[in-house]
């Protein structure tokens, strides 16, 4: 099971760069649904219709862009400058190995003499182990994308680590979901959408394309259980699928928060509410965009959100694909 | 001097801060009468124009016609004007320039932007930059009651500043963010009538409102026309000026357009920036990629507005951006209109949408 997850953190795909995991994501997804499309974005649209009268649109929406950097700027020493792509944290970043789009492998480091507390995102270059700007021109060009390699181990029991679980473990989340789910009266719509981590950009243009009635995301929620936290983050790793009721981008629509709690308890799923005091999700745009729907989140908690060394729980992912399948079989 | 050029000098005078861009609006019907098979506008002052194609597919070439300016928020005892921004500024440009206040169909009245002078200031004043809220323009009035015979609270004022052609074919004026780019739409209009050309896509050439403040007229825009692709005209902000490290410099004068790579309100999808380059290339247009992700334009709003829309941004590299004295590379204008001229004239086959 584990290993389809494996398979899509793999594969690169940065914000506005995604073809390849989008490629993957609609290989996977195809079986499932009955049609599938990808829009001039690259957000993946797949849909399985629902078998009832008066059907609705339900749209299930997870993003598979993951940060990263871009280059601008190649010096004649051959040091290569790049802007960030999505939410840095540069601390974590400092001293990693990146992958660039077109295969060449390079570190990312800070300049000579930056404290911690003057870290900032042009103090930091990648260097490609070259002296000269012709060898590094011929190993990555400008506008090109990059990004911290990806990695999942095993740490104890159902804890992994690793990255880009932010969002690729909410893109499993909705393939199990599908698989899993049998007929329904309604409309599913399985989103994979683009550049969620630039402002989310492809949920925007998806979900006027779909139009949904009701949306859910699936991304990923920091986990509060990590020293010296903020008190109110309360979201626990291993504690079940987090209903999120708000972040800083979107209040989430009352009705559908309780239902989804009902939801939980009726099948004995282990959950937990999400009140995020930041951060940003695909909910919100579902949830504005063209005459706007009743949206939520299912979130799954991750440690150390935004690094190399993100952690999840497989006991939360499981409860969160028992959760979806539960969403779109119930009356919402 | 190229024709688009004395339309560039026209707009550029012309009177059209964020949500007063009639004056602007005005000119560019007068220059495109006839040329065109529909004409668009809406409340908020958009103005759209089609030239029908020969397929069925939409291209939105856009550049927006406001510009930075001020407006008055009050009126004192003696006469002098206080004011906010309208738009983003560096105060530090603000203090001794000459202005013109007013407002669409509204005598426009001289004024200049004072403060305290430096004999005036305390210690701690002194070598600092004067904050918006502590200056005021002088209309060379002395009480309020004079003053509001011209002026009325909620009027506007741009720069007075003059279109100059100067040193090794450079020009420098005010409000070339973004005039140049509706200069640009007029001319390929122009130039499309003149060869009697019926192009491949549907264009609609867009002259939208509020792109300083808010971006309201390229989203309306973008939702009325519902288009396939789209290609902003803008002006941007270059790094060839004193100071600035090599990895900062966002591109050269002189050199042509920008693509734009990624910037605060968009990520272009690289098969839009390898096309646009790829035209710069066949055609032998001077084009250059913008290497520092910096600012935002319109088509933040566009690419990700009706169900997400193929997007470029070209601009124009230009010194000083947001101040009286802009400064451009007279080359960089002809390659920006023979670049977007290509991009307008392709076939739809040969774009990203085949």
């Amino acid at each position: 099971m584990i290993n389809d997850l494996k398979t899509i953190m793999k594969i690169q795909g940065i914000s506005s760069r995604e073809g390849k995991i989008a490629a993957k994501l609609k290989e996977m997804i195809e079986p499932y649904t009955d049609e599938v499309s990808i829009d001039p974005l690259g957000s993946v649209i797949a849909v399985k219709r629902g078998k009832g009268k008066d059907k609705k649109k339900i749209m299930l929406c997870a993003h598979m862009d993951e940060i990263g950097f871009i280059v601008t700027f190649i010096q004649d020493n051959g040091l290569v400058r790049v802007s960030p792509v999505g939410g840095i944290n540069y601390v974590a970043a400092a001293y990693s190995t990146v992958k660039f789009e077109g295969g060449a492998t390079g570190i990312i480091v800070p300049e000579g003499r930056v404290e911690p507390k003057d870290i900032a995102p042009d103090k930091f270059y990648i260097d490609l182990g070259v002296s000269k700007k012709s060898e590094a021109e011929r190993k990555v060009k400008i506008g090109e994308g990059c990004a911290v390699v990806s990695d999942c181990v095993k740490l104890y029991g159902k804890r992994y680590v690793g990255r880009p679980f932010d969002d690729r473990v909410g893109c499993y989340v909705m393939i199990e979901a599908a698989k899993r789910l049998k007929e329904t009266k309604d409309d599913i719509y399985f989103v994979f959408s683009v550049q969620e981590e630039v402002g989310c950009r492809g949920s925007h243009a998806a979900s006027f394309t779909v139009r949904p009635d009701i949306g859910i995301a699936f991304d990923v929620t920091p986990s509060g259980d990590v020293v010296n936290a903020s008190t109110n983050q309360t979201v626990k790793l291993g504690g079940g699928a987090a209903i999120k009721v708000k972040d800083s981008s979107v209040m989430c629509d009352q009705k559908l928060v309780s239902s989804l709690m009902e939801l939980a308890k009726e099948n004995k799923i282990p959950y937990q509410t999400e009140v995020l005091t930041y951060g940003g999700t695909d909910t919100c745009s579902m949830q504005t965009v063209a005459g706007g729907s009743r949206a939520g989140c299912i979130s799954i908690p991750v440690r150390f959100c935004h690094s190399q060394s993100e952690m999840i729980d497989m006991g939360d992912v499981e409860a969160c694909i028992d959760l979806a399948v539960a969403a779109c079989t119930a009356i919402l | 001097m190229a024709k688009g050029l004395e339309l560039l000098e026209k707009l550029c005078q012309a009177f059209g801060p964020t949500s007063c861009e009639y004056e602007v609006a005005d000119i560019i019907e007068a220059e495109l009468e006839g040329k065109y098979d529909e004409h668009i506008t809406d409340f908020i002052g958009d103005n759209i124009y089609r030239i029908k194609g020969k397929t069925n597919k939409k291209l939105m070439l856009s550049a927006h016609m406001d510009e930075v300016g001020f407006m008055v928020s009050s009126i004192d005892e003696n006469g002098y004007i206080y004011f906010q921004t309208v738009g983003g500024f560096d105060v530090k440009v603000l203090c001794g320039r000459k202005l013109f206040v007013g407002d669409y169909g509204k005598e426009k009245i001289s004024g200049l932007i004072a403060s305290k002078a430096i004999h005036q200031q305390s210690w701690e004043e002194r070598g600092k930059a004067t904050p918006i809220d502590k200056m005021y323009i002088d209309i060379g009035v002395t009480s309020k009651e004079d003053a509001e015979k011209y002026v009325s609270v909620g009027d506007y004022a741009v720069f007075d500043s003059d279109f100059v052609h100067f040193g090794d074919g450079m020009i420098k004026g005010k409000a070339i963010d973004d005039r140049l780019g509706c200069a640009v739409l007029c001319d390929i209009i122009n130039y499309i009538h003149e060869n009697k050309i019926t192009p491949d896509f549907d264009l609609y050439f867009c002259f939208t409102v509020r792109e300083e403040v808010g971006r309201s007229g390229a989203v309306i825009t973008t939702n009325r026309i519902q288009p396939d692709m789209a290609v902003v005209l803008e002006s941007t902000a270059v790094g060839d000026i004193a100071g600035t490290p090599e990895q900062k410099r966002v591109a050269k004068t002189g050199e042509g357009p920008t693509v734009s790579v990624m910037d605060y309100g968009t990520a272009y999808l690289p098969e839009m920036v390898e096309f646009a380059m790829g035209l710069g290339k066949k055609y032998d247009i001077p084009c250059q990629l913008k290497k520092y992700v910096s600012g935002g334009n319109d088509a933040g709003h566009i690419h990700k507005a009706v169900g997400g829309v193929k997007t470029i941004a070209l601009s124009c590299p230009t010194r000083y951006i947001h101040s009286a004295s802009c400064v451009i590379n007279e080359k960089d204008y002809d390659s920006m209109f023979e670049l977007a001229k290509h991009i307008a004239l392709c076939k739809v086959d040969e774009t990203p949408l085949k």
